[in-house]
C-alpha cells in the first residue's frame, strides 16, 4: 500500500527474492499456498516450524523443496522409539580397518553450515531427543565433544502425523512452545489440483520433482540480517499493539470477553499457555507478513493470517477438552477474531 | 315565564347574619307541568367570602314525596355565593289544574376563620309550582280499549353507515397498532436491527472539525458492519462480505475507499492522509447510502 522508503531498496529486493521463494517452492508442492506462504514467514521470522497432517499430503516433499530453494546445509533425521539424544550427535562403527570409529551425527556434520534441520516424525522419538531440541531451538546451541557449538542460521523444521497414536510421545509443551508455527497441511480441496496429483506421472517421483525447484534462491546467510531488519521496519501503531493484547485476554479468558461455543462451559475451557514468548513470536511473523504484503506498518489482517498457526499450538485446555482439542481450538480462534473488535 | 323570589332570611344569630346575605330560587315557569316532567331549580345563595356548603347537608337525589323524586343536586361557585342546581321530576298525575308546594330545607354553611369554624343555616323555602292533567278526566267512549292508546312520537331512523365504518376503521387502527406492537416486541421472531442507521444518527452528533471525530466516526461505520455481518469484518473480508449481503453490494466501492481510510486513520496513523482520501461529507453520504441499503435489504 505504502510506497517503500528508498532507504528500504534493500527490504523491496529480498521481498522479491521471498516472492522467487515462493513460486520456486510452488513448483513441487501444488495446492499448498497457505502452507508455503507460513514457512516464508516462518523463515523470515527466523522461526522453527512443526508440520502437522494425514499421511501422503505432501509434508515431506514441502520441507524438502524448502531446505533446497533455501540453500545452505541441510541435514535430516528420521524419529524412531530407540532414537536417541546421542544418535543426532554422533555415531559409533567400525571402520573398514576394523577400529572403532566415532564420527559427528546428523547435527554436527555440516558444523556450524547447518541451515536446516528437519526431524521427521518427531513424535515418534522419545522424550529426550526433545529435551535435546529444546537448546537446539532456543539457543540455537549444541554441546558436543567438549565444546559449544553455535548454528546461527539453524532453522528446525519437524512434522509429525496426526493419525498415528501407536508408539509416538506427545511433545512437552516447552518443545511446543518453541516451534514458532504448526502449519496443519490438508490435501487440496481444488479438483484439479486433487487429478493432477493423482495421475500426473510429475507428481509420482518425489526426487524428480524436488530437483525441478531451483537451489538457492535465498542467500540463506543474510536471512537472519534481513530478518531482523524486517522487524525494525515494521511499525506497529498503538491500536495493533491494544489490538494484539485484547486478543490474548480473550484467548485466555474467553468467557469474560463473551464468547460461547456450543456445549462447552467456557469458564473451564482454558487452562492456560498462550505465553509471552508466543506473543512475541505472533508479533514477529505478523510483521513478516506484513512486509510481504509490501506494507511497513501492521494491519489486523497480518495478525489474524497467522495467529492460528503461530498459537494454536500454545493453548491449554483442560484436560476433558483436550481430546476434541481439533475442533475446539480453530473454533476458539474464529471466535476470538469475531469478538474483538479491530479499530 | 319564569318566577322569581327573593327572600331574606331572619337570621338566628348575628355570626351566621354576617355570612349568608340572600337566597334566591329561580324556576323556568311556575306552571304548566304535566306528569313526568323535569324541573330545573337553580337557588342563588349570596354569601360572604371564605363561606362553603357543607355537603352533608345538601338534601340526597331520591323520592322526596310519593309523586315527586329529586333527581340530581349540583353546586357550583359563583362570585359572591354559590349555586345550587336541583332537578325534581314530577310523577304528579292530575285530574285538574293545581298547584303543588314542594317542601323547604336547610343548608348548613361552614367558614373557617382563624379563631375557629363558625357555622351558619340558609333556609330554603318552600316554593310551588302549578301541574295540569295531561288528558280529559271522562274521554270520549271508544269500543275497542286499545284505541285509548296515542300513537308513541315518530323516532328518527339512524343512519348505521358512519357508525358501521368508523367501526371498522378504528379496527383496522387497532390491528395495526398490534401488528407495530409484535415487530417492536419481536413476538414473531428476532427483529432485525438496523446498525446503519444507528450509526447515522449517532454521526450527527459527532462534531467534524474534532480531531478525533474523523476517527470516531469510522469507528461507527466499522461497528456497522460488525453488527450487520455478526462477525468483526476486516479489509480483506469485504468481498466476502458483499456475497453475504448482496444489498450492499451497490456500495462496495465506498466500503473498499472506507476500509483504505481506515487502515490509514488506525494503523498507518495518518489521520490527515485519509481524510484527505476520503473526506467527511464523502463519510456521511456513504453512511446514509448504507443505511438506505439496509432498509432495503
Amino acid at each position: 500500500m505504502n510506497p517503500p522508503r528508498p532507504g528500504d531498496a534493500m527490504l523491496t529486493d529480498w521481498r522479491e527474492a521471498a516472492g522467487r521463494f515462493e513460486a520456486e517452492v510452488a513448483k513441487a508442492v501444488v495446492g499448498q499456498a497457505r502452507a508455503i506462504r507460513l514457512v516464508t514467514i516462518a523463515i523470515f521470522a527466523r522461526g522453527h516450524v512443526m508440520l502437522e497432517g494425514d499421511v501422503g499430503t505432501g509434508k515431506t516433499t514441502l520441507l524438502r523443496a524448502v531446505a533446497r530453494a533455501l540453500g545452505g546445509a541441510y541435514e535430516r533425521i528420521e524419529g524412531t522409539v530407540d532414537l536417541m539424544p546421542t544418535d543426532l550427535i554422533y555415531h559409533t562403527f567400525l571402520g573398514s580397518d576394523g577400529r572403532p570409529r566415532v564420527e559427528p551425527g546428523p547435527v554436527l556434520r555440516q558444523a556450524e553450515d547447518l541451515s536446516v534441520f528437519f526431524f521427521n516424525e518427531i513424535n515418534r522419538a522419545r522424550p529426550q531427543v526433545h529435551a535435546l531440541l529444546l537448546r537446539l531451538m532456543a539457543e540455537r546451541t549444541v554441546t558436543a565433544f567438549e565444546r559449544e557449538w553455535h548454528f546461527p542460521n539453524l532453522q528446525v523444521f519437524a512434522d509429525r502425523n496426526r493419525v498415528e497414536r501407536e508408539e509416538t510421545f506427545e511433545l512437552p509443551a516447552a518443545a511446543r512452545d518453541r516451534f514458532l508455527m504448526e502449519i496443519g497441511m490438508e490435501a487440496p480441496r481444488d479438483a484439479g489440483t486433487r487429478r493432477a496429483l493423482a495421475f500426473d506421472p510429475r507428481f509420482h517421483d518425489t526426487d524428480r520433482l524436488i530437483a525441478e525447484v531451483a537451489p538457492a534462491v535465498l542467500d540463506h546467510a543474510s536471512i537472519g540480517g534481513i530478518a531482523s531488519a524486517i522487524q525494525h521496519a515494521v511499525a506497529a501503531a498503538p491500536e495493533i499493539e491494544t489490538y494484539v493484547v485484547a486478543l490474548w485476554d480473550a484467548l485466555l479468558r474467553p468467557a469474560e470477553a463473551g464468547i460461547r461455543l456450543a456445549g462447552i462451559d467456557m469458564e473451564h475451557l482454558v487452562q492456560g499457555g498462550a505465553s509471552p514468548r508466543g506473543l512475541a513470536f505472533l508479533v514477529r511473523a505478523a510483521r513478516v507478513r506484513a512486509w510481504l504484503e509490501g506494507r511497513d506498518w501492521l494491519v489486523p489482517e497480518d495478525i489474524r493470517a497467522i495467529f492460528p498457526d503461530v498459537m494454536a499450538h500454545r493453548i491449554f485446555l483442560e484436560p476433558i477438552h483436550e481430546m476434541r482439542r481439533a475442533e475446539i481450538v480453530p473454533a476458539l480462534c474464529r471466535a476470538v477474531f469475531d469478538r474483538v473488535p479491530a479499530p | 315565564m319564569r318566577v322569581l323570589a327573593i327572600l331574606f332570611l331572619i337570621l338566628q344569630t348575628a355570626a351566621a347574619a354576617a355570612q349568608v346575605r340572600s337566597v334566591e330560587l329561580r324556576t323556568p315557569r311556575s306552571f304548566g307541568y304535566v306528569l313526568g316532567d323535569l324541573l330545573q331549580v337553580r337557588i342563588d345563595i349570596a354569601l360572604d367570602p371564605g363561606s362553603t356548603v357543607q355537603r352533608a347537608s345538601l338534601p340526597k337525589p331520591g323520592p322526596v314525596t310519593y309523586w315527586l323524586d329529586l333527581r340530581d343536586v349540583a353546586v357550583e361557585r359563583m362570585a359572591g355565593g354559590i349555586r345550587l342546581r336541583l332537578t325534581y321530576q314530577s310523577f304528579y298525575a292530575a285530574l285538574d289544574a293545581r298547584r303543588l308546594e314542594v317542601p323547604g330545607f336547610t343548608v348548613a354553611l361552614a367558614s373557617e376563620s382563624p379563631g375557629g369554624t363558625t357555622t351558619a343555616q340558609a333556609e330554603i323555602p318552600p316554593w310551588s309550582f302549578g301541574v295540569s292533567p295531561l288528558r280529559e278526566v271522562q274521554p270520549e267512549k271508544r269500543d275497542d280499549p286499545a284505541d285509548y292508546l296515542q300513537p308513541d312520537g315518530r323516532a328518527r331512523r339512524l343512519d348505521p353507515q358512519p357508525a358501521a365504518m368508523a367501526a371498522l376503521v378504528l379496527a383496522g387502527l387497532g390491528l395495526l397498532a398490534l401488528g407495530l406492537l409484535a415487530y417492536d416486541r419481536a413476538w414473531f421472531g428476532r427483529r432485525r436491527g438496523r446498525p446503519f442507521a444507528l450509526a447515522a444518527r449517532r454521526l450527527r452528533r459527532l462534531a467534524e472539525t474534532d480531531p478525533d471525530g474523523y476517527r470516531e466516526a469510522l469507528r461507527l461505520i466499522h461497528r456497522g458492519l460488525d453488527e450487520t455481518d455478526g462477525r468483526r469484518l476486516l479489509a480483506d473480508d469485504l468481498p466476502a462480505f458483499l456475497d453475504r449481503h448482496p444489498a450492499f453490494r451497490p456500495e462496495g466501492e465506498s466500503l473498499g475507499r472506507f476500509f483504505e481510510a481506515s487502515r490509514r486513520a488506525f494503523f498507518g496513523r495518518e489521520v490527515q492522509a485519509a481524510r484527505e482520501g476520503w473526506p467527511w461529507p464523502e463519510l456521511q453520504a456513504a453512511l446514509r447510502r448504507l443505511a438506505a441499503a439496509e432498509r432495503a435489504a
